[in-house]
């Protein structure tokens, strides 16, 4: 009884092996054709986005959305990057592309750093009031932008940042140092506590410790951090609006008004080759580096 | 004695304080005191009590943002569930996950302000999908839900989950990781089938992911703006709008800034109701863990 | 004046007090192992003495200062990890380094004392690698490196040793040995592993429950423990303890097992108190301490036994008998042919010398 049980149960799998691969198991067809109509419910907007903006705008009036273009031509690009009109100018998108280029870079720096050292001080250094803080910081990462906006627009007006690329760029920095720092103390967190124990013995020195032993472990996690930061604040479209005045309007602010203000006849095209072109960088990053993009929008998830 | 150990990472954290208390918590502060005044665009300072939250409560469009932000909500449910879905199939190895998976997540790089006017191109009656449902023959179907205020919110819905699934996915996707590999195998030897696997071993082990879900979504639903403005600017009539849109309208184009503090409170009361289970439940475990 | 001295340390943790007026003396030169179970505080009481923890109560010395408020890395000590925790960034020297660097030393003196160190640790060669290239003995010798370079005068070891291999084990604790008896600085070294105390210490101080137990040369500890814990924590197979009261009668002391048969007559004990008539005592020999029949008398007195023995635990070098007593079992150990002999026998025939017996209070645990 036994002895058989254990010769037989080799043969038994390979009979089911071998069935296996003969037989279509339904489900499995079931599963990728779900699978693979959801993938193309997420793929028309893309598709779509792609095919218009390289057809002309005779072209697109002639509704047949997912048609590809006749004659492919750059000329909605081209347009769309130097002449489209977002309200009063006509300088396409590429004026917005700078400024949320000088809006990301300053915001990169100062979020990060603050952050960083932040999450330091909390995670490996003891300090009594660092738990009331980490309740408050997390307590921040969830508050509307709408309850703080009024006093940022006129702390910003303060020290004359406001409507500047700086300025948004602070506002940036601000709304990302709850949700980053949490970030960074996890991490840091997760740092052998017998590493900075001999780091302490060893040297003490906070800043020596940091830069000399903890920086040089962080390479992921800055990685991850960089990307969440670059997509949302690329992404963003409230605190540019909001703080952008006349001049720092980052790009989806740009985007936006051009979508809206084609007065009359509205050019599709255009729009879609500037959407692309507004969502190519983040975009791009997450084509490149899948999977630190995918740890960075979980573990930022409460940005929400 | 100073000793500089003790010293330098408090001086570390000097910045982070001073943020959170100006940036953060005197901000909130100080909108909170603005709602009970009748500022417009200049800030007045005498204090007028309830005033504007019982405008708020009697104000129609205010009442249909409450109303548009739950079926927001209940309807991004479905990004849950097909997040859940999606994240269980993917799991379970078919050839090409690592296809699917990039195109599940991709709309979560993109701008919700790119998504949504994407969107309403693809619900534009005469040259978006309907007209190509239309072109082959089906003029049963009608696409062009931005237009009434009876389907509005349907089409933004629809936006939102295809924005969002693929971020409850990646959620989902760490949770499933997360289960001992062997509960499968056991369920396999025992001749359980996959549904009921499903059903009455893996949801309820992730019981707790599918809160976070939940949360995350409602607080996210709270925040909604970006897709409001990009798809219809609350149109048609109003008939799309939600609190945050409300309350940056009433600041901008009503230029009545206690009336906005005002909705802008609701929506930090909101959150707070929200937030709070959650925040318990953290703070319960960590006392229960030391 | 000792190199490391305790006075009425207290930690708590929350409302858990881990150590409470904790008082003990370290020579200068001792290798002393802190002995005890997980959780003894042990490890924490090494954490307060390298400052990684900060005391609620109490005075810390190394040498003659008063170190209890210093910082870690001014407390004059070098510690190495149960993880060795090197530091993945930086390559071996880089390791050795860090410490030095810290301490402002001229870079020429920096390079002589890596090179020393590297020597003595045969670790030359791997100056260059990164932890991550490294075996586990390599790194634990790299963890010992750092320490070496400080050139202080006390070292702490936390548990180094539990993340090798057996046999790497049993090599490193021989270096380690070696180097303390070329150094001659004084060690603190935490181990739950007796048999790591019993060959490294000079001096051992078991601890339970954040109490120091009894503090000893290895000798002492084994064969004078001070109370049931120490009796029955030190030695594998533990100590063997029966329930017995005290019989003074006939100008004699004896004590007489409870519930079973066997009467173990104490005049030559040496006792630490008397014991009175009628006192509940727990009596304790170890298993090792019988001695077999070979024709020869011992030296001493002996309590002649012969029992049954049902269960035999052989292990190469030693059998362990499972004797019989009417209510239990005692374990003897045994040569295995011994063993061999008298496995199909009815009854083992032993010698158990009274010297060797221990004699502890029932309710209070201590030595009589």
């Amino acid at each position: 009884m036994n002895g058989s049980s254990i010769i037989g149960l080799p043969s038994v799998l390979s009979v089911g092996r071998t069935r296996r691969r003969r037989r279509i198991r339904p489900h499995q067809i079931a599963i990728s054709i779900f699978l693979v109509m959801a993938a193309l419910f997420f793929c028309v907007p893309i598709y779509v986005i792609l095919v218009t903006s390289f057809k002309s705008m005779n072209e697109v009036r002639l509704g047949d959305i997912f048609a590809l273009p006749q004659r492919w031509t750059f000329a909605s690009w081209k347009y769309a990057w130097f002449a489209a009109c977002s309200g009063m100018r006509c300088d396409g998108v590429s004026g917005g592309f700078f400024n949320s280029l000088f809006i990301l870079l300053p915001s990169l720096v100062l979020s990060i750093s603050l952050s960083m050292l932040t999450g330091y001080a909390m995670a490996l250094w003891d300090v009594k009031w660092a738990n009331g803080l980490l309740f408050v910081l997390f307590v921040c990462a969830v508050v509307p932008f709408q309850i703080i906006m009024y006093p940022l627009i006129k702390i910003t007006g303060f020290f004359g940042i406001y409507g500047t690329t700086f300025g948004v760029a602070v506002v940036h920095a601000i709304l990302a140092l709850p949700i980053l720092t949490l970030i960074f103390r996890n991490f840091f967190r997760s740092i052998p506590g017998e590493l900075t124990a001999a780091a302490m013995i060893d040297s003490g020195s906070f800043w020596r410790i940091f830069f000399e032993i903890v920086l040089p472990m962080s390479g992921n996690i800055l990685i991850v951090v960089l990307i969440l930061q670059i997509t949302s604040v690329w992404n963003d479209f409230i605190v540019g609006l909001t703080f952008g005045g006349h001049d720092a309007q980052p790009m989806t602010v740009i985007l936006n008004n051009l979508a809206l203000s084609d007065t009359g006849e509205n050019n599709y095209s255009v729009d879609m080759a500037a959407a692309l072109l507004t969502a190519a960088p983040p975009l791009i990053i997450y084509f490149v580096l899948g999977k630190f993009f995918v740890q960075g929008i979980t573990a930022g998830a409460l940005k929400g | 004695m100073v000793r500089w150990s003790k010293v330098a990472p408090q001086l570390a954290l000097i910045p982070a304080v001073l943020v959170t208390l100006t940036a953060f918590a005197g901000a909130v502060g100080w909108t909170i005191y603005l709602s009970f005044t009748n500022t417009k665009r200049f800030p007045d300072y005498a204090l007028v009590g309830w005033k504007q939250y019982f405008r708020l409560f009697n104000d129609e469009l205010w009442i249909r943002s409450i109303q548009n932000m739950v079926i927001l909500g209940l309807g991004s449910l479905a990004s849950i569930v097909l997040g859940f879905i999606l994240a269980a199939l993917i799991d379970k190895e078919v050839r090409g996950e690592g296809i699917f998976r990039t195109v599940f997540l991709y709309p979560l790089a993109v701008s919700l302000i790119v998504t949504g006017i994407v969107w309403r191109w693809l619900f534009n009656p005469s040259v978006g999908v309907e007209n190509f449902f239309h072109s082959i023959g089906w003029n049963w179907l009608h696409f062009n839900w931005l237009a009434s205020p009876g389907t509005v919110m349907n089409g933004i819905i629809l936006a939102s989950v295809w924005q969002s699934t693929g971020f409850f996915m990646a959620l989902m996707l760490a949770g499933l990781k997360g289960i001992n590999p062997e509960i499968w195998k056991a369920a396999k030897l025992d001749g359980v089938s996959f549904w009921r696997v499903y059903l009455e071993i893996i949801i309820p082990m992730m019981k707790l992911t599918f809160l976070t879900c939940v949360i995350l979504l409602s607080i996210g639903v709270v925040k909604a703006y970006d897709i409001v403005v990009a798809m219809t600017n609350g149109g048609p009539g109003g008939s799309s709008f939600v609190p945050a849109y409300f309350a940056v309208n009433a600041y901008w184009q009503k230029e009545n800034l206690g009336y906005a503090s005002a909705a802008a409170t609701i929506m930090l009361v909101i959150t707070a109701l929200l937030f709070a289970p959650f925040l318990l439940f953290v703070l319960f475990r960590r006392r229960n863990a030391t | 004046m000792p190199a490391v001295e305790f006075r009425n340390i207290t930690k708590k943790y929350g409302a858990s007090t881990v150590l409470e007026k904790l008082n003990l003396k370290i020579d200068d030169g001792e290798f002393l192992v802190l002995l005890g179970p997980s959780g003894c505080g042990k490890t924490t009481l090494l954490n307060i003495l390298a400052g990684l923890l900060e005391v609620d109560d109490g005075e810390i010395y190394v040498g003659e200062r008063e170190v209890s408020n210093l910082d870690p890395k001014d407390r004059g000590l070098a510690m190495v990890f149960q993880s060795y925790a090197l530091y993945p960034t930086k390559s071996v020297r880089g390791n050795l380094k860090f410490g030095l660097s810290a301490r402002k030393l001229p870079s020429d003196q920096i390079k002589q004392r890596i090179a020393w160190a590297a020597k003595l640790l045969r670790i030359d060669h791997l100056l260059d690698r990164r932890p991550s290239q490294l075996s586990g003995g390599q790194r634990q010798r790299v963890a010992i490196g750092r320490c070496l370079v400080k050139q202080v005068d006390l070292f702490l070891f936390d548990e180094p040793l539990s993340n090798l291999d057996a046999k790497l084990r049993t090599e490193m604790r021989i270096e380690i040995k070696k180097l303390h008896n070329q150094l001659q600085n004084t060690v603190i070294y935490v181990t739950h592993d007796q048999v790591e105390a019993m060959t490294m210490a000079t001096k051992i101080a078991v601890m339970n429950k954040g109490i120091i137990q009894q503090v000893g040369t290895p000798d002492e500890i084994y064969d004078f423990p001070e109370n049931l814990f120490v009796a029955d924590f030190v030695g594998s197979p533990s100590m063997n303890m029966l329930d017995c009261v005290i019989d003074r009668a006939n100008d004699s002391v004896s004590a007489v097992d409870q519930c079973d048969d066997l009467v173990f007559e104490l005049n030559d004990y040496k006792w630490r108190q008397a014991a009175t008539n009628g006192q509940k005592v727990k009596v304790g020999f170890r298993p090792e301490h019988f001695l077999q029949l070979n024709g020869m008398q011992p030296a001493a007195k002996y309590l002649r036994l012969e029992r049954r023995a049902q269960f035999f635990e052989k292990s190469g070098r030693d059998a362990i008998a499972f004797l019989d007593l009417p209510s239990r079992t005692i374990a003897a150990r045994v040569d295995p042919p011994y063993a061999d002999r008298y496995r199909h026998e009815k009854v083992i025939p032993v010698l158990l010398p009274l010297n060797k017996i221990n004699v502890f209070d029932a309710e209070s645990g201590q030595r009589l």
